[in-house]
């Protein structure tokens, strides 16, 4: 009981599906809130050294915004906030300069960012200290390593006399920082290079670590087992890169090209296993997208991945023109770095506010109480004076206008039982789906015939034109074989005494139809030779 | 027992005094809608006939607060009555024994006045009657006629006005001053003397025109009339009737022939302008109260209001049906237009938006151009929750509750835009519901021009959260290639179906969609394929069902029955030959019985054993429909009788069979009308406290008037009462069935009781020979010769399908 004939809805002259060609495009690029957040980011490459020697990782500050890239012998560090003003023949954003005895890997900083290790080739393990206006001073060499140190991280706890570090050598220490001294040591703890480690973000005593020898090994310093880790994962590829979720339930690991992820709690059982890159991942991070998590990957293939694990899809992906073996996304969420292999940095600094940020609100303010809105003052002139262009304030409700209906002009035409129009209107535009759709409505009107009929020389010749193209078009043959017979037998005459053009169109027909049966030939002798083996395979 | 099904639009409604009820004929019954909700309020039952017209008594003022809610109205069955329609009480009834077609009461105002002050006045009524007895005069049929008739007095106040070929419908101007019909291509107008209202006093003025008018309407105050004729143009006759009207005083007045545009001979008007727009005969004609416009409209769905000085026009489009009336109301921002798809359209008057719409079942979908049973439109039945899907013209699905009575929802099936003055080239020709109502399949045809662009598909919709809501799954362009879809059936329990067609193959649809999770939302892959194809000796496949269990699927190859194991795509057995093609298939519960008619010359209802692939009884009937139960051995069969039968009377063409499949006599039997292009359906009776999960019979007739009830009911009152009172009981309910036939012609005569008796008790298949069995028997037992005679005579005359039957 209800009112339909208020929405009864306009259908354009649509043609049925099976008509429509199957589109070969593979997507239509749709633009979804996650890749409107990623292109809010402004980019920008940076040099570090002029050396082009590769960045083997990067690493932000928790806390004060600092980045700090390591690329041959030296672990530089950024000031983030000054990288937007970033000038290729002055670098004032170089915060400092981390000397180190051999190519340096994996600077970490400490949870407050006051300090930052790094590993080095040689195998020993530095942390220097930051302050802000002196040269950085090296606090503290920790050596243990006979081979590279390729893996350092403090905890991500509010542990500050902590680290680890693990190595070529296979070994993983746990240091107490002040006595320079290795607490919790494991010789042997891979059977292949450690190239990947990470804390676990709820407990100061488990880390990652990961191995060329495929596995992934779960270690807790509470736990004195010898060499024995507390869970191994079988990756199934050399491992380039571990990282415990947020949650610290889960473990992602990349290795060759695939991403997978593990449930810790479940005794290391597989949840899901992303194939996306073409080439070795080499490495993982967390970014904050809005209000969700997502992990970020890079690869040699020169792709930038961002993975929701939350509903296990690839998001968005970015390409980089040089293979990347490094990312690092800022705790702020507005910077996004890449590491080459080439020496460039490829930066994105958020600039333009993101539109859906101000629908969600930052955390800082969600707990304050909104003010009360001042009402709006009656006594107020312009009050009463609101005319057209008074704009909606917040919370009005805003009664649309219906929308109006955009017709084509074939359609226009239809409506308007021009039927003729419509059809020489939709045949200039020589578009077939379209002209396929209004002869069908034509034909469903009675009036195709009567149309033909009625068509002059210059339009007779629009049809012919467009019949002697499409005719053996598989998917409107049989609409358009019918039609051409109609219209040869209708406009005989006409198309007799028409003219070297009404005659080049007929010529193309007959060719056609020739070119068409010689194909149902050839496709008739394919049968013949199907059909005894399909009878065959049947029995 | 459950009626309903009436046209909402046979006669124009009228609105109550204060616009807030809304009176409408619907059938033998007035219903009286809300206006604010479109909800039924009342109903007037007291009519045994079709009710004509609804005159609402006035009110002026504060005067008559007492008659707010009074009203007449008009039947064909020669009664007029007097009702508060408020409680309803029926308050006066006055017979005028001729078949009212239309009535008016044009001094009802001052008459109604009047009765508060003095009692005196009279209140006289025009009515257009329909006497079919009347005698041939001059060659010509004049059945309809004109009279007054005088209500309070309850006696006809002299002669006839006016003599027509059939009942015209009467038009009376607001002022009750003039009252006019029209008649053939001329209009003819009375002036209503304010008192002595005589037909000897009444003079008749006629306006001429070229074409035979359609409908006329008068101006509320000036004199101005409009008429429609039947190729569209508008005539507005202005200033009519000054000399003649005015002659009454004596003085003779000269017809100044110049400087009358348009009017046509001694015509009595001072001008006369045509408007034409509409391409088709115009339905209706109205004054808008404010007397400033003229709506009018037609076959095309579009509400034309034109200025009454200038001649500008503004229309309403999209109605989406073709119109048929249009009433205002005492609100003037309030009227309503009638469709011919059963629909009332409430509008808000200036803008002439749609408020509230009142639907009723939508009519049979006819299509004219086609021929036989290829392009049978079937509906479909819900039995779960008794309601069926009707297609209509506009491309769309009605699911109509029929225990409610009321409209549930409306689904487009094909996404096209309706234009009522097209031919219908594309439609529905299909519905199948599922047995749960969970799934449903459409068969849509697009016909061919010239051979050229014909395309058929079939389409498979989900049910969605809401009754009667469903979503498209799948659709199959061309399922059997050009051929098209004779039947479908789904399997019940499963997600399977099957469509047979006249190309000879049927195809297994089954669904396997899986959800897959592509992204954020959870998406249906898959729908419904095609697992199987098969034929049998390329013979056309014309039917198909599925056995309770879903185990086993019997297809109709024309004559004979092929059993399919529908999973595998075996053939099981083949069951032999009926006389006819096959049109519908049916198992009987879970026995081992299925059914089978088929129509055409040798049309026959066959009852099959499946277990020994033998015939266990048949029928020579001419059957139109058949259901069974999902649990019980209850079959219901609706039958057409055929014109020769004598026993049959005249309007009632078919029966409805009640069986025992076990055994060939009906355990009931019922008349009914109308039952070519019915259906049958069993469902659960769902309704008040009686949730005793008997099953209730539905019969839905071929104007899809329905009635519900419980077979098994009224074969318990057969058992209680004596048998001579048996009979008009199921007439009675018969009536209710449709439309009154006891009350045109009276009780039923006897003899149709004993034929009816008698055909309930030993029916046989007559063979090729009747003479050879119609004389068998022990000689005790043989009838008199008397009455054999003539069905052996004709026998021997005719091999028409029919019943032979034997007396005892």
């Amino acid at each position: 009981m209800m009112a339909d004939e208020a929405t009864r809805r306009v259908f354009p002259t649509e043609p049925a599906s099976h008509l429509r060609p199957r589109s070969r495009s593979v997507k239509s690029l749709v633009s979804t809130p996650e890749s409107s957040f990623w292109r809010t980011f402004r980019s920008s490459t940076l040099h570090p050294s002029y050396l082009h020697l590769p960045i083997t990782s990067l690493s932000f500050s928790p806390n004060s915004s600092l980045l700090a890239a390591a690329s041959s012998t030296s672990v530089r560090v950024f000031s983030s906030l000054s990288l937007s003003e970033y000038d290729p023949d002055f670098d004032p954003t170089l915060f400092a300069t981390l000397p180190l005895p051999d190519l340096a890997y994996s600077p970490s900083f400490r949870c407050d960012g006051a300090l930052i290790a790094a590993g080095c080739e040689n195998g020993a393990v530095r942390v220097f200290d930051l302050p802000n206006d002196k040269p950085p001073k090296t606090l503290r060499r920790l050596n243990a390593h006979s081979c590279a140190s390729r893996v350092v991280g403090f905890p991500l706890l509010d542990h500050k006399l902590r680290l680890f570090s693990a190595g070529d050598d296979a070994l993983f220490v746990q240091w107490d920082l002040p006595t320079e001294t290795p607490l919790f040591s494991v010789p042997g703890a891979h059977r292949d290079y450690i190239r990947a480690g990470s804390p676990s973000p709820v407990s100061p005593d488990v880390f990652v670590t990961g191995s060329y020898d495929h596995t992934v090994k779960i270690w807790d310093a509470r736990v004195d087992s010898g060499a024995s880790s507390v869970l191994s994962i079988n990756h199934g590829h050399p491992v380039e890169s571990v990282l415990f979720l947020p949650s610290g339930g889960l473990v992602a690991t990349a290795g060759g090209n695939t991403i997978k992820i593990w449930d810790v709690i479940a005794g290391g059982k597989p949840v899901y296993s992303v194939e996306t890159h073409n080439k070795t991942v080499t490495a993982l991070t967390l970014a904050k997208v809005r209000d969700d998590t997502r992990l970020l990957s890079v690869s040699i293939d020169g792709y930038l991945k961002s993975f929701d694990f939350s509903r296990f899809k690839i998001t968005h992906s970015m390409r980089y023109p040089a293979p990347l073996l490094s990312v690092a996304f800022s705790p702020t969420g507005t910077i996004r770095v890449v590491g080459t292999n080439n020496g460039a940095m490829y930066m994105g600094i958020k600039k333009k506010k993101d539109e859906f940020e101000d629908q969600v609100g930052s955390d800082d303010f969600a707990w304050s109480v909104p003010l009360p809105e001042k009402p709006t003052s009656r006594k107020n002139i312009r009050y009463f004076k609101r005319g057209q262009s008074e704009k909606p304030s917040e919370g009005d409700f805003i009664i649309k206008r219906p929308e109006k209906v955009k017709l084509k002009e074939h359609d226009r035409l239809l409506r308007k039982f021009l039927h003729k129009d419509a059809l020489v209107s939709v045949l200039k535009t020589q578009q077939t789906t379209s002209i396929m759709a209004v002869l069908e409505e034509l034909v469903a009107r009675r009036k195709l015939i009567k149309c033909i009929s009625n068509l002059d020389n210059d339009e007779l010749k629009l049809l012919l034109s467009f019949i002697s193209k499409k005719a053996t078009q598989p998917w409107c043959a049989r609409f358009l074989m019918d039609l051409a017979k109609w219209v040869l037998e209708i406009r005989a005459e006409d198309i007799r005494s028409g003219g070297p053009e009404m005659a080049v169109h007929v010529r193309n027909l007959r060719s056609m139809v020739a070119h068409e049966i010689q194909v149902q030939r050839s496709l008739q002798e394919i049968q013949g030779m199907i059909s005894p083996l399909l009878v065959i395979a049947g029995k | 027992m459950i009626v309903g099904g009436q046209s909402l639009v046979t006669s124009p409604p009228v609105f109550s005094h204060d616009g807030k009820k809304l009176l409408v004929c619907t059938g033998c019954t007035v219903s009286v809608f809300s206006t604010t909700t479109g909800m039924l309020i009342t109903e007037l039952e007291g009519h045994t006939e079709r009710v004509t017209s609804i005159v609402v008594v006035p009110v002026a003022g504060t005067v008559g607060t007492k008659f707010s809610n009074y009203c007449w109205t008009a039947s064909l069955d020669g009664m007029i009555f007097y009702w508060d329609f408020s409680t309803p009480d029926l308050l006066k009834k006055v017979n005028v024994q001729l078949p009212v077609h239309s009535f008016v009461i044009p001094n009802i105002l001052s008459a109604s006045l009047g009765r508060s002050d003095k009692a005196s006045q009279n209140l006289y009524a025009f009515i257009s009657v329909e006497d079919a007895n009347k005698e041939v005069e001059n060659g010509k049929h004049l059945h309809g006629s004109i009279q007054i008739y005088d209500l309070t007095n309850s006696t006809r106040a002299g002669g006839v006005l006016a003599e027509t070929h059939k009942p015209e419908t009467l038009a009376v101007s607001k002022s009750g001053e003039f009252v006019g019909i029209k008649k053939k291509q001329q209009l003819n107008i009375w002036r209503v003397p304010n008192k002595n209202l005589k037909s000897v006093n009444m003079k008749k003025l006629k306006l001429h025109h070229t074409r035979t008018l359609s409908c006329l309407a008068f101006h509320p105050t000036k004199c101005i009339v409009a008429a429609g004729d039947v190729s569209g143009r508008i005539l507005i006759w202005r200033g009519f009737g000054k000399m003649r009207h005015s002659q009454d005083g004596g003085g003779k007045m000269k017809i100044d022939m110049g400087d009358r545009p348009g009017v046509r001979g001694e015509d009595d008007a001072d001008s006369c302008s045509t408007w034409h727009w509409h391409s088709s005969e115009i339905k209706f004609l109205m004054f808008s109260s404010d007397e400033a416009y003229l709506f009018s409209g037609a076959k095309e769905g579009v509400i034309v209001v034109w200025q009454l000085d200038m001649g500008n026009k503004t229309y309403k489009p999209n109605i989406g049906s073709p119109l048929m009336y249009f009433t205002d109301s005492p609100d003037p921002s309030l009227s309503c237009v009638s469709c011919e798809d059963n629909q009332i359209h409430l509008l808000r008057m200036p803008s002439m938006d749609i408020i509230k719409s009142i639907s009723g079942i939508k009519p049979p979908l006819i299509l004219s151009e086609l021929q036989g049973d290829r392009s049978r439109v079937t509906i479909g039945c819900d039995r779960s929750i008794g309601f069926v899907a009707l297609p209509t013209k506009d491309y769309r699905i009605q699911f109509f509750s029929l225990l409610d009575g009321t409209d549930i929802s409306h689904l487009q099936v094909i996404e096209r835009n309706y234009d009522p003055v097209d031919e219908t080239t594309v439609f529905i020709s299909l519905v199948e519901v599922s047995d749960d109502g969970s799934m449903m399949s459409t068969v849509e045809e697009k016909l061919p021009e010239m051979g050229i662009g014909g395309l058929i598909s079939l389409k498979f919709w989900i049910r969605g959260s809401h009754t009667g809501q469903y979503t498209l799954s799948t659709i199959i362009y061309e399922p059997h290639n050009n051929a098209g879809v004779s039947d479908m059936a789904f399997c019940p329990g499963r997600s399977m179906a099957v469509s047979t067609s006249y190309c000879g193959n049927f195809k297994v649809w089954v669904n396997n969609s899986s959800f897959i999770h592509s992204g954020d939302e959870i998406q249906e892959k898959g729908g419904w394929r095609c697992q199987s194809v098969s034929s049998y000796k390329e013979i056309p496949m014309t039917a198909a069902a599925f056995s309770g269990d879903g185990s086993v699927l019997a297809v109709a190859a024309e004559t004979k029955i092929t059993l399919w194991d529908p999973l595998n795509n075996v053939l099981v057995a083949i069951i032999g030959d009926s006389l006819g093609p096959i049109r519908r298939l049916a198992f009987v519960g879970s026995s081992e019985y299925i059914m089978s008619f088929s129509s055409g010359t040798k049309a026959d209802l066959v009852v099959w054993n499946i277990s020994n692939l033998s015939r266990h009884w048949s029928y020579k009937l001419l059957v139109e429909d058949i259901c069974c139960t999902r649990s019980e051995t209850r079959v219901a069969v609706l039958a057409l009788l055929s014109s020769s039968d004598k026993s049959i009377s005249a309007g009632k063409d078919g029966m409805v069979l009640v069986f025992d499949v076990e055994n060939p006599i009906p355990v009931s039997t019922w008349f009914v009308k109308k039952a070519k292009g019915g259906r049958l359906s069993f469902i659960n009776n769902k309704l008040g406290e009686a949730t005793d999960g008997k099953l209730l019979l539905a019969y839905i007739n071929g104007e899809h008037n329905y009635v519900l009830f419980d077979p098994s009911n009224v074969k318990e009152q057969e058992d209680l009462i004596p048998k001579s009172a048996r009979r008009p009981q199921s007439y009675a309910h018969d009536e209710n069935v449709s439309h009154g036939y006891a009350s045109i012609y009276g009780e039923l005569p006897s003899f149709d009781l004993t034929k009816a008796r008698s055909s309930d008790s030993i029916p046989f298949v007559s063979s090729k020979r009747p003479w050879e069995t119609i004389f068998s028997g022990s000689s005790h037992a043989l009838p008199p010769l008397s009455k054999l005679c003539s069905p052996f005579l004709e026998s021997l005359l005719e091999k028409a399908e029919k019943q032979t039957v034997l007396s005892q």
